[in-house]
């Protein structure tokens, strides 16, 4: 890959930049994904007591938060990248893809310590050393994809029309309760006796089935169905289609709007 | 297309005045097209042969940075063509903006990367980059702490080390100190010797004569003249509202023309100008050179909005030069201040030798001696 190189600055970049000075450096990276799991978790298992009978609830909990916070976080991050990269894009001629998508990597790479952190806790509590494990890798490379290619659409559509930014953060709150994170689909409230509420829930909503499938590997042991499966292809295949459409609509007056 | 072949044809770019750059989804709902175009390149038409070296002229929004801007690949064109072959490496703004937080050094490796090296081929520059750099121990400090002068050094270090085919340079080079830029000017000839094309954006006649053999002069967007470099700076000269300063006269504490002056004089610098079209942002230069043409003192101020004759005059309380030969050259022009070469209404100034000193800077100082005295 010839902008490999760059790709590994612009990383480094991106990693060292926002807490450069700071004493925790890089580890600030984990604190707020931390933070935030933690304040969901004490939340709705210890305030509001949401367990919907499951057992191990706080586990249950954080593995889908782990996937919402990637998603959540990586896109907000990518939104003003090309912004913030303003000197950049201004003066040099190079691939600005490279820009969100170094962002998008270091979400990955925070995701993936949290992944780390919470897999081997989930296979001693829960006892989940399946088959289905193996499946874990795909579901992380689809759900990077995703996030990647909304990320590439974001940030250029925010270099256009700056209400992008905040107009993401709005609806990323509504869409945290929609996902079905703190209780799986059929469990929230007034799915059972409706049955396309739960339909829309769970295929309306591209984030669901990663929560559900990520979810389903590790805390149950079970491999997502073949339609699961199907369609997280197909939204990341769809999104990463939209980001290189926005960059080719979008992405070339870029120095002059950033 | 060969490496360091230019090619302009017919490029012409427009730019979208918005009181803000970012348009808001607002504006978009409602189709409003935030208004007044301005058009920065007009059908441009340039061909550079590799090895060439093109000095482009013009006033400030003449559409010269857009040009480099759009053969840099950094803004697409409207309609036409704007390429250039082989490696293209462009010197446009100064700023911290590759990265302040970071030191010289991580800067170099970026760089490098934005201009698609790899590694290992940036990390064999870095000891030619940090030697012409002259940056020392500054190469490991961040960039937030540089002067202007450092991070041209910088800049220009690792433009000049990137084996460019063509090499773009905005006016930038005029931030740096007369010893760096001699050396920036032998380091350009030598890549030009190795094949390199050269586009330099410059409002220094001096920069573009050491260098260049062919000028450009744009005038809002378009090519008014293409030729060479001593009819290109008469044409630049000429062109607009450039006033021909008609008198420069010195007179003294009473008002009186004098060629004459004792060190410590008064003296009044009276130039009146004639504006043959009438002036925008009318500048006003003056500076007092040495018999060689060297520059002692420069000084310039902005005259405003202008026609027809305007006198401006520019007082000295106390001459501060001692005894020698000495010349008062003036001149105006509108919107950017005049350059050196521009001031063609030139007086002689005889300042008279006197016991103060020697040299040329009057210091009035005052000597006084007495014993060491004994450390306590």
């Amino acid at each position: 890959m010839r902008h490999r190189f760059l790709f590994e600055q612009l990383v480094r970049r991106e990693l060292r930049q926002k807490y450069k000075g700071s004493v925790l450096g890089v580890a600030w990276y984990l604190v707020n994904p931390l933070v935030l799991m933690g304040a969901y978790a004490l939340v709705f298992s210890v305030l509001l007591k949401v367990t919907g009978g499951i057992q191990d609830y706080p586990l249950f909990l954080l593995i889908g938060l782990v996937v919402w916070v990637f998603f959540s976080q990586g896109l907000l991050a990518a939104a003003p990248s090309l912004v913030d990269n303003a000197a950049l894009v201004r003066k040099v001629p190079f691939p600005r893809e490279t820009i969100p998508a170094s962002v998008a990597t270091v979400q990955l790479a925070t995701f993936l310590v949290m992944l780390a952190l919470l897999v081997p806790v989930a296979l001693a509590v829960r006892g989940t050393l399946d088959p289905a494990l193996l499946l874990l890798p795909l579901l992380v490379a689809l759900l990077f994809g995703l996030v990647l290619g909304l990320s590439l659409a974001v940030a250029v559509l925010h270099a256009h029309y700056r209400d992008v930014e905040p107009v993401l953060g709005a609806a990323l709150l509504p869409w945290f309760f929609v996902t079905p994170i703190f209780l799986p689909v059929d469990e929230l409230p007034g799915v059972s006796e409706r049955e396309w509420l739960g339909n829309l829930l769970e295929w309306g909503n591209p984030v669901a089935p990663f929560v559900d499938s990520v979810r389903g590997v590790l805390f149950e042991g079970a491999a997502p169905a073949a339609g699961q499966l199907a369609y997280m292809a197909a939204a990341t295949a769809l999104a990463l289609g939209l980001g290189a459409l926005a960059f080719r609509r979008l992405g070339r007056d870029l120095a002059v709007v950033v | 297309m060969r490496p360091g072949e230019v090619v302009l044809e017919q490029a012409t770019r427009r730019f979208e005045l918005r009181p803000e750059r970012a348009r808001t989804l607002k504006e978009l709902a409602m189709r409003h097209r935030g208004g007044s175009r301005v058009t920065a390149l007009d059908g441009v038409s340039v061909h550079l042969e590799p090895g060439e070296a093109l000095g482009l002229i013009g006033r400030n929004g003449a559409g010269k940075t857009s040009t480099l801007r759009c053969l840099a690949g950094i803004v697409p064109l409207d309609s036409g063509r704007a390429e250039c072959g082989g490696r293209v490496v462009s010197l446009i703004e100064l700023g911290a903006g590759f990265g302040a937080e970071f030191s010289g050094r991580e800067n170099v490796l970026l760089n490098g990367a934005l201009h698609g090296f790899s590694r290992p081929e940036i990390e064999g520059r870095m000891d030619a980059i940090a030697e012409f750099s002259e940056l020392g121990d500054f190469l490991d400090v961040p960039v937030k702490a540089y002067s202007s002068g450092m991070e041209l050094r910088l800049g220009f270090s690792i433009a000049a080390h990137l084996d460019a085919d063509v090499m773009l340079i905005d006016e930038v080079l005029a931030v740096g100190d007369e010893s760096f830029q001699r050396r920036c000017l032998a380091r350009i000839r030598e890549r030009m010797d190795a094949g390199a094309t050269l586009v330099l954006v410059s409002h220094d006649p001096r920069a573009i004569e050491a260098v260049c053999r062919r000028v450009v002069v744009l005038e809002r967007g378009r090519v008014v003249f293409d030729g060479g470099v001593a009819e290109g700076l008469a044409h630049y000269r000429s062109s607009g509202a450039v006033a021909a300063s008609a008198g420069i006269e010195l007179l003294d504490a009473d008002g009186r023309p004098r060629a004459a002056f004792e060190p410590g004089e008064a003296l009044r610098v009276r130039m009146a100008l004639a504006f043959e079209q009438p002036a925008e942002r009318a500048m006003a230069a003056l500076e007092v050179r040495d018999l060689r043409g060297a520059v002692l003192f420069r000084t310039d101020t902005a005259l405003g909005a202008v026609e027809g004759d305007v006198v401006a005059c520019f007082d000295v309380a106390r001459l501060a030069l001692l005894g020698g030969e000495y010349e008062v050259a003036a001149g105006a022009a509108d919107h950017d201040p005049p350059a050196s070469g521009m001031l063609r209404s030139v007086a002689r100034l005889s300042v008279a030798s006197t016991f103060e000193g020697e040299g040329i800077a009057d210091l009035r100082g005052s000597w006084s001696v007495a014993a060491r005295e004994p450390v306590p």
